[in-house]
């Protein structure tokens, strides 16, 4: 009953807003905590990646951005409750996430990968069948709430799954061994291989692709409010422009050493 | 290379754990004012046992008391901070929504959990006032109001003291839990602290440090409280 | 919605055996420490009943979040415990140390609910027991422990339910308990409050079990007792 109030109240309020909450400001979601995709200093400062494609997104569309720092589980629903205009936070674009919200063209692709102590039989793997067998009671360290996340689950049911909030927190028990092994991107493991943490450690050399299973997504997106096709259309434009005169390939290569943009249909 | 109190204190940590901690205290403040509000007016309800409303009391209770925190924040957090946020935005605070979001959440969700405790002890120290003192009120033809202003209010919360000092106890405790959905308390920073530098041990460390003096400092002033209010019931005897 | 149900009432009750068995061993381990910091507490020594003083004003004054945090991450850092194998066996494994976050947490708790037991035992019993000729365990064992528990197993009660809600904690450690199944099934299905309202439910099973359980407890320590109120212990009053 007081629910159903609630609800009405809150359909009521966002009844009311345009394409932008703000006229000339784009304000966009963002983990702050996933390097080099988007990571916080101590004042706020929004740095990385997706920090990059937000920047060049807003001069496209010639408004100021404005970042707006969120843990990575509540980045859909901060978005539905009208909290900021977009999420870029190296998303990847999923069946189950569309239900939710609209994304834009993807704009980035890349490989998912695990790592694994030197030396360690799953280090030694290089086919992706025998890799996911092998996870079997294994502790496989993933972020909460990601389609590593959901990958696994539906992959290798019977791995020890160890879900974290933040990466930093996996990689400090990775590197004090309480998990065998780690699912993410590529780029997320080597920012743990580069540090002093990381030496004993390599990447096992399995590249999963999104096209191997639909629950690793198409690639990444910029996630908009369903109801906003407006933006939606206006973005699809200014990312597809992006991509193709290189600007996005230059910011992956400032922070990835490689180009990872994906070409727009 | 060693990790110590000298390096937090270099790389301005202090300054923000101190920051972090006055928040924590606010947030903490505002919940228990909430929580009050709230614990008054439903352990009023409870008490006079007024009917359809004292059962929404009941349910309210028992649900905020018997599920965990951490369990009310994620749907808090997750949820119906839409409403919340919408509500802000709707009375023209945007830029309130903006900055003050997640210590709305906080305080919406601590101060309820605080609020349903406080009815018990609202409800309690009601329960405790003789009857005697209400009927020879009545005797004396004082209206409604005024035995609530003369003879109930002041006796309550005499006798709640001892009761809010705990639920204050409690409630600034449960502010720790807020950070999981990112506001900048004291465990949020110890938190980021924690992380960035790979010396978790000495940042929780220090945050339970800062809980403790929090939790002494009010122990001592409550204790203040009571000695206060034993002295002038003493007086008056 | 019944595709919600049948999705998430099986992993729910997954995690809730995880929440009993996180609750019960916790509860075992701390009542028992418990018990024994309360004998400290209430011996003449001052170093033993200084030292349960500070543990349990320490261990109720900060927040159970930042035990857990500190035992986790702060003493999984450091090499004296990693080098240590028993040490490390349980800090190594989430479960584990949430277990003994918890129990050294409800131990300060019970500390003091103990020691409030203990302390209302009529000292005309202890010198009538003394009398007897019987000797400190046994008159432990035999009359001031059952005194006690029958005038703390109220408070106990409420304990009990604290520690319950507590054990919702360790899944920010990583453990998978009813709360940590929650979050999952909330960020992957975004039905908030229908996942809310399952493992609520489960929650407060737990706790009306756990209630229904002290009430017979109590009830079965009241039995010889021809109180008509039954079921409440009577206070007794040490001091006027």
């Amino acid at each position: 009953m007081k629910l159903k109030v609630l609800t009405l109240l809150a359909c009521l309020a966002g009844s009311m807003g345009s394409a932008l909450a703000a006229e000339g400001e784009l304000s966009i979601g963002t983990e702050g905590a996933y390097p080099p995709w988007s990571m916080s200093d101590a004042n706020g400062n929004v740095t990385g990646f997706d920090a990059d494609v937000g920047a060049l997104l807003c001069t496209k569309l010639a408004v100021t951005c404005h970042f707006v720092v969120q843990a990575f589980d509540g980045l859909i629903p901060a978005l539905k409750a009208k909290r900021f205009d977009v999420i870029i936070s190296g998303m990847s674009i999923t069946a189950d996430r569309k239900k939710e919200i609209n994304f834009s063209v993807g704009y980035a692709e890349l490989a998912n990968m695990f790592v694994a102590a030197k030396g360690s039989d799953l280090a030694a793997i290089t086919d992706v069948d025998t890799l996911l067998k092998s996870l079997d009671g294994k502790k496989v360290g993933v972020q909460a709430g990601t389609t590593h996340a959901h990958f696994l689950e539906k992959r290798a049911p019977n791995a020890d799954l160890k879900t974290y909030d933040t990466l930093d927190q996996m990689q400090i028990d990775l590197a004090s061994g309480r998990i065998d092994t780690a699912f993410a991107d590529q780029s997320a493991l080597q920012d743990f291989l580069d540090k002093p943490d990381g030496k004993n450690f390599q990447l096992v050399g399995v590249e999963i692709k999104s096209t191997f299973d639909p629950t690793l997504g198409e690639g990444i997106g910029v996630g908009i409010a369903q109801d906003n096709t407006e933006l939606k259309a206006k973005i699809d434009k200014a990312l597809c422009e992006l991509i193709a005169d290189g600007s996005v390939g230059k910011a992956s290569q400032k922070w990835f050493k490689t180009d990872i943009s994906r070409p727009c249909k | 290379m060693e990790f110590g109190l000298w390096q937090v204190w270099e790389a301005g940590w202090v300054t923000a754990i101190l920051r972090g901690a006055s928040i924590t205290i606010l947030v903490g403040l505002a919940s228990m004012a909430a929580g009050l509000v709230i614990g008054i007016v439903c352990g009023l309800i409870k008490w006079a046992r007024i009917f359809p409303l004292s059962l929404l009391v009941d349910a309210y209770t028992s649900l905020v008391r018997g599920v965990p925190e951490l369990l009310i924040i994620y749907l808090l957090f997750f949820s119906s901070v839409e409403f919340v946020t919408k509500v802000v935005t709707a009375f023209g605070y945007a830029g309130v929504a903006e900055s003050g979001y997640a210590f709305v959440i906080a305080v919406i969700a601590i101060g309820a959990i605080s609020g349903a405790y406080s009815t018990e002890v609202v409800r309690g120290a009601l329960g405790a006032i003789p009857d005697g003192h209400i009927e020879a009120a009545r005797a004396l033809g004082l209206s409604g109001a005024r035995i609530f202003r003369r003879i109930v209010a002041p006796q309550m919360l005499r006798i709640a003291v001892p009761g809010i000092n705990n639920v204050w106890q409690t409630t600034i405790k449960d502010t720790a839990l807020v950070s999981v959905v990112g506001l900048q308390e004291l465990m949020r920073i110890s938190f980021i602290g924690a992380n960035s530098t790979r010396h978790p041990f000495i940042f929780y460390l220090i945050a339970a440090v800062v809980y403790l003096a929090i939790t002494l400092v009010s122990q001592g002033g409550f204790d203040g409280i009571e000695r206060l209010l034993r002295l002038r019931t003493r007086k008056t005897v | 919605m019944i595709d919600l149900i049948q999705l998430a009432v099986p992993v729910l009750l997954k995690g809730l055996w995880v929440t009993a068995a996180l609750t019960f061993i916790s509860v075992l381990i701390g009542f028992n420490l418990g018990l024994g910091l309360a004998l400290m507490r209430l011996s003449s020594s001052w170093l033993l009943s200084g030292f349960a003083k500070y543990y349990s004003t320490v261990f109720r004054g900060t927040p159970l979040l930042v035990q857990i945090f500190l035992f986790y991450y702060g003493l999984g850092q450091l090499s004296l415990i990693k080098d240590n194998a028993a040490l490390w066996w349980v800090i190594s494994d989430g479960s584990r140390c949430a277990v003994l976050a918890l129990a050294l947490n409800t131990a300060a708790y019970t500390s003091e609910i103990m020691r409030g037991g203990l302390m209302s035992v009529p000292a005309g019993l202890i010198e009538a027991a003394q009398a007897c000729g019987m000797s400190r365990v046994l008159r432990f064992r035999r009359i001031e422990f059952p005194l006690a528990i029958r005038q703390a197993l109220p408070a106990y009660g409420n304990e009990l339910i604290l520690v319950v809600k507590g054990t919702s904690l360790a899944s920010t450690i990583t453990v998978l308990e009813i709360t940590g199944y929650a979050k999952r099934l909330m960020s992957q299905t975004f039905a908030i409050f229908e996942i809310f309202a399952i493992a609520g439910i489960l929650y407060l099973v737990i706790n009306l079990v756990l209630i229904a359980v002290i009430r017979s407890i109590e009830r079965f320590l009241m039995r010889m007792r021809r109180d008509p109120a039954m079921g409440r212990a009577p206070r007794a009053r040490t001091n006027p």
